[in-house]
C-alpha cells in the first residue's frame, strides 16, 4: 500500500482551466484584466502624438498621418471600445464594493450590461466624432 | 504566477472503453433488436493511479440508464459495485450535507449526490476530480491545505468575558445576520473553483475559509472582530479575490462567498 502522506509520491495535479466551464462572468473577469493592460501599453501611442509637436511639424504630421490611416482608425476604434469596457467594468466592481448586486442574476446582468454598454458607447463615440 | 498548462506528469490521456457486456454481448446484438432502446450515459471519469508511473488517464464507462439510480453518486456507485472496483471516490451522505462527493462533473464544481443525471446533455458526462489539487488517487484530491485556510481563521467562538451560566444569548435579529454563512459544509466545490485560487492557494485563504472567517466576524456572540480583522489585513489573505464569480455559482448550498468577501473587504475598508 501506498501511504497518502508520502513525500516520494509525484502526485499529478487536477485538470483545472482544461476542464472547467467558462461562465460568462469568469470571461469578463479576465477581459477586464486584459482591457487594463491594453489601456496602460496603448496610452504610450497616444503620448507619441503629443510628443512628437516637440519635433517639429514635419514629425506631427507624420505620426497624424499614420494615426490617420484606416488601419490606425480601426485600430483607434478597438482602443475606444477597450477604455469604455474598462471603465464600466470598473462601475461594475464598485457596485460589488458596496456589497450589492452579488447574486447571480444580477452578475450575469451586470456583466451583460458592460459588454453592451461599452459596445455602443464606443460605437456612438466614432459616430459623434 | 499563474501556470495555465498542466504539469507533464498530470496530463490526461486517452483510457480504457468498458462496455456494457454484463448484459449485452455486443453492441451489434444492442443495435439488432430495436426493443433494447433503453438510455444510455457514457460517463469519462478521471482515473489515476498511485501504483503505478502512468499519466491520468479518462475511463469511459457506459450505464443504463433505466437501472441506474437519478443522480451522478447513484452512477458511480453503479460503476464501482458493477463494472470496475478500483474506481475511487469519496462519498457519505448521499444528500448534499456532508460534502464528501464534490467533485467537478461537466466542468462546474458540484456535489455528485446533488447533482441529476438528467441536467447532463447529449449523454455525455465528464467527471473529474477538484481542480488544481494534488490528486491522491482517482477522483480524491488532496485538501490538506484547504482544510489548514480553515484552521488558520480559528472558525470557532472567541471570547474576552466570562462564559455566562447557561449559553451566550443572541437576538433573532442578530441571529439572522449568519444567516446564508453558517449553511456551509466545507466541500471545497467554492475554493477549488477559483482561478485566484489555483494560482496563488499559498497566501490567498480562498472563498470557504473567507465565508468561514465572515460567518464568525460578524457574529454578534465573538469579541474578538478586531483580531480576526487584523489576521486578515494584508495584501493576498483577502484582496486577492477579483469577484470572477465562479464560487457562488458553484457552491451547491446556494451561498454567496463572493458576497462574504465583499462585507470583509468593507470592514476591513472602512474600520479604523
Amino acid at each position: 500500500m501506498t501511504n497518502v502522506k508520502d513525500k516520494n509520491i509525484e502526485r499529478p495535479l487536477s485538470p483545472h482551466l482544461q476542464i472547467y466551464h467558462p461562465s460568462f462572468s469568469m470571461i469578463m473577469s479576465i477581459f477586464h484584466r486584459i482591457t487594463g493592460v491594453v489601456l496602460y501599453l496603448g496610452i504610450f501611442f497616444l503620448l507619441l502624438w503629443y510628443f512628437s509637436i516637440f519635433f517639429g511639424a514635419e514629425t506631427f504630421n507624420l505620426v497624424s498621418a499614420i494615426l490617420s490611416t484606416q488601419l490606425s482608425k480601426i485600430t483607434l476604434f478597438f482602443f475606444v471600445w477597450i477604455f469604455f469596457h474598462h471603465m464600466y467594468g470598473g462601475i461594475r466592481h464598485f457596485v460589488w464594493d458596496f456589497g450589492l448586486c452579488f447574486d447571480i442574476r444580477s452578475v450575469d446582468i451586470l456583466a451583460f450590461l458592460t459588454l453592451v454598454l461599452s459596445l455602443s458607447s464606443a460605437i456612438l463615440t466614432f459616430i459623434y466624432l | 504566477m499563474a501556470e495555465i498548462t498542466l504539469p507533464k506528469n498530470s496530463k490526461i490521456k486517452k483510457g480504457k472503453r468498458y462496455s456494457l457486456l454484463n448484459e449485452l454481448h455486443t453492441y451489434a446484438d444492442f443495435f439488432k433488436d430495436s426493443q433494447n432502446i433503453y438510455p444510455i450515459a457514457e460517463f469519462y471519469v478521471y482515473r489515476w493511479d498511485p501504483e503505478n508511473d502512468n499519466n491520468p488517464r479518462h475511463d469511459i464507462y457506459p450505464i443504463n440508464l433505466d437501472e441506474c439510480g437519478p443522480m451522478i453518486l447513484d452512477a458511480l456507485i453503479k460503476i464501482k459495485n458493477e463494472i470496475d472496483s478500483t474506481l475511487t471516490f469519496r462519498r457519505s451522505c448521499r444528500e448534499g450535507i456532508c460534502g464528501s462527493c464534490a467533485m467537478n462533473i461537466d466542468g462546474v464544481n458540484t456535489l455528485a449526490c446533488t447533482k441529476p443525471i438528467a441536467e447532463i446533455k447529449n449523454g455525455v458526462v465528464k467527471i473529474n476530480p477538484l481542480p488544481h489539487q494534488p490528486v491522491i488517487k482517482d477522483l480524491v484530491p488532496d485538501l490538506s491545505n484547504f482544510y489548514q485556510q480553515h484552521k488558520n481563521i480559528k472558525p470557532w467562538l472567541r471570547t474576552k468575558t466570562n462564559s455566562p451560566e447557561k449559553e451566550w444569548n443572541q437576538t433573532k435579529e442578530d441571529r439572522e445576520k449568519i444567516d446564508g454563512l453558517y449553511e456551509c459544509i466545507m466541500c471545497a466545490c467554492c475554493s477549488t473553483a477559483c482561478p485566484s485560487y489555483w494560482w496563488n492557494s499559498d497566501k490567498y485563504l480562498g472563498p470557504a475559509a473567507l465565508l468561514q472567517s465572515y460567518r464568525w466576524i460578524v457574529d454578534s456572540r465573538d469579541e474578538e472582530k478586531k483580531e480576526r480583522l487584523d489576521d486578515l489585513d494584508d495584501a493576498f489573505k483577502v484582496h486577492s479575490c477579483r469577484s470572477i464569480m465562479n464560487c457562488s455559482k458553484a457552491c451547491p448550498k446556494g451561498l454567496s462567498p463572493a458576497k462574504a468577501i465583499a462585507e470583509i473587504k468593507k470592514e476591513l475598508a472602512t474600520r479604523k
